[in-house]
């Protein structure tokens, strides 16, 4: 299988301080790769280098062997690269469901034919499709901004798979979701990586959610990888329990 | 939006134009060249409800295009070009000028991008002044020409009110639609968020410039209706002053709600009018008003009546949920 995301050699620091320092990996077609290791990491940085919001000091990122230089994050998100957001990042005055039709109506047609186009640019079906699969009917037409925490996470879940997305990073989906719609969130998860083909990198703090939903684990500490492997491995290596616990 | 609140609205908006077009037959000259005021001003509190309330891109500038619409009708005009060139060559003007003013709004925003746009109106207020040879400079230009519309001549106030008020209807028609395709969706969570916008594929940096341009052009528009309305331009009119009320129309209506424009302008034009018995205390009036409006909702008068009409609305959901649970 061909690598949808690589990361060679990438480094970024904030002034003298290394955030992300020399880290390579690959994730290949229909992975679900978790990223773990304590605060202060690199996971974010390392996200935002992937999605071009932060430009790394050196290094590159490719999507499907593409180098993503100079590239914003609204052109990666029409090239298939979709993500979620740790703290809450739905658009509160608008309805559940004009949150999805915004999530997928730059990736239809033209400017001039959204303009002139129907309200919904079609996109109501696939909309409603993703409110159903996502338990969300009851407040399709709410304004997002009232909803209760987990029902905003689920939304902003939602949103990242509207336009059909190849590579989605999710930056902690599970924080202040309740046990039983994170098992929900899960068994969606990989349904949508299971039929869709979709793949993922994720980064997580909860490490039951991880160890369950991820084929492989990559573990930072300092900016560096120091280790790698499916999540038995992982859980078991002794620099990751040093890592995480001291000595 | 409830069902309630849209027949409320459906009843007032038939009531508005109803209004809006028997009015003229009843009133003085002065009435209705103030109701023409109202139907332009109308028009630029419009654009400026895209670049602000729409996209949340606040602007102190909209007065200065409201002069570059007014002096390029007003100079062409007198120069025995035909109105509808000149019309249209405002709009374009102010569309490309509108453009380029939105790329500040690239790197700055809020109170940052407003002293932006506010040295814009200086500069431009500055051009209107100084550049004699083309605007005549403090002398204004006069005698500008009423235009005849396929025959029509406008040339009596109330003729060219249903001009303007025609305007108006179709630069209104306009609107709704775009703030209802997806690029009013775009524009929106250009405000609300413009981070996850862009990680949703929404080119943040193309509609920013777009909300300016297509805000400026309506500028432009109102100013080259403006022009053979008062038919004696001269500088001072398009100074900050004109870009702070324009703000305050668009802030007091009801930022970012359709028809917040109509209604801030009407207080904007009216109110001096009405408050005319009052002589020099009309200025402390209306800012008391302003004042407390915002204190007590900051979502202007529009949002008022939205606050007003929800508990009526939430009360029938209630109502709907207990007759579909009687257990309930």
């Amino acid at each position: 299988m061909s690598a949808v995301l690589e990361v060679s050699k990438l480094s970024k620091s904030f002034g003298g301080i290394s955030a992300v320092d020399d880290v390579s990996f690959e994730v290949r077609e229909g992975e679900i790769l978790g990223i773990i290791g304590p605060n202060g990491s690199g996971k974010s940085t390392l996200f935002n280098c992937i999605l071009g919001q932060l430009q790394p000091s050196s290094g590159e990122v490719r999507i499907d062997g593409r180098s993503i230089r100079g590239m914003r994050p609204c052109d990666l998100n029409r090239l298939g690269v979709s993500r979620t957001f740790q703290l809450l990042q739905v658009f509160p005055q608008l309805s559940v469901r004009e949150n999805l039709i915004l999530a997928g109506q730059e990736h239809q047609g033209s400017m001039w034919s959204r303009l002139l186009g129907p309200r919904d640019a079609g996109l109501t079906p696939a909309a409603d499709r993703m409110i159903a699969f996502f338990r969300l009917a009851p407040v399709a037409d709410e304004k997002a901004g009232g909803l209760s925490y987990g029902q905003q996470k689920l939304l902003d879940a939602a949103m990242a798979f509207m336009a059909g997305p190849r590579l989605v990073l999710l930056d902690e989906p599970a924080g202040g979701v309740n046990p039983t719609m994170l098992a929900d969130l899960r068994e969606r998860l990989r349904t949508i990586n299971a039929e869709e083909k979709a793949t993922f990198v994720v980064i997580e703090h909860n490490m039951e959610f991880v160890m369950s939903l991820c084929t492989r684990i990559l573990v930072l500490a300092e900016g560096r990888i120091i280790a790698q492997g499916a999540p038995e491995a992982v859980r078991r290596n002794s620099k990751v329990i040093e890592a995480y616990f001291g000595n | 939006m409830s069902a309630l609140g849209n027949s409320v609205r459906g009843i007032v908006a038939v009531a508005a134009c109803a209004v809006l077009i028997a009015a003229p037959f009843g009133l003085k000259p002065y009435g209705i060249y103030l109701l023409s005021m109202w139907a332009v001003m109308t028009i630029a509190a419009i654009g400026l409800n895209l670049t602000l309330g729409y996209a949340g891109q606040i602007s102190l500038a909209q007065a200065s295009f409201v002069g570059i619409g007014a002096y390029t009708a007003a100079i062409l005009t007198t120069h025995g070009w035909p109105f509808a060139a000149a019309f249209f060559l405002a709009a374009a003007l102010c569309l490309a000028v509108g453009w380029l003013l939105g790329y500040p709004a690239l790197r700055v925003q809020h109170h940052y991008l407003a002293f932006v746009t506010l040295a814009f109106t200086t500069l431009v207020f500055l051009v209107l002044r100084n550049e004699e040879w083309l605007t005549k400079g403090i002398y204004g230009i006069s005698n500008i020409p009423r235009p005849a519309v396929f025959g029509w001549s406008t040339q009596a106030p109330r003729d060219f009110y249903f001009f303007c008020l025609g305007v108006l209807a179709v630069v209104s028609f306009a609107m709704w639609r775009l703030v209802r395709s997806p690029w009013g969706r775009a524009f929106m969570a250009l405000r609300e968020n413009p981070m996850r916008a862009s990680s949703l594929g929404v080119d943040t940096r193309r509609y920013t410039l777009m909300a300016f341009a297509i805000g400026s052009s309506l500028g432009g528009l109102a100013g080259a209706l403006y022009a053979p309305l008062v038919q004696f331009i001269e500088p001072t009119a398009f100074a900050l002053g004109l870009s702070l009320n324009l703000l305050l129309m668009v802030i007091v209506g009801g930022s970012g709600f359709f028809f917040g424009p109509f209604l801030g302008a009407l207080v904007s034009v009216l109110l001096p009018e009405w408050l005319r018995f009052t002589e020099g205390f009309y200025l402390i009036i209306y800012a008391a008003m302003v004042m407390v409006l915002m204190v007590y909702c900051p979502a202007g008068l529009l949002g008022l009546a939205e606050r007003l009409l929800k508990p009526a609305a939430e009360d029938r959901s209630v109502l709907t949920q207990s007759d579909k649970d009687p257990g309930a």
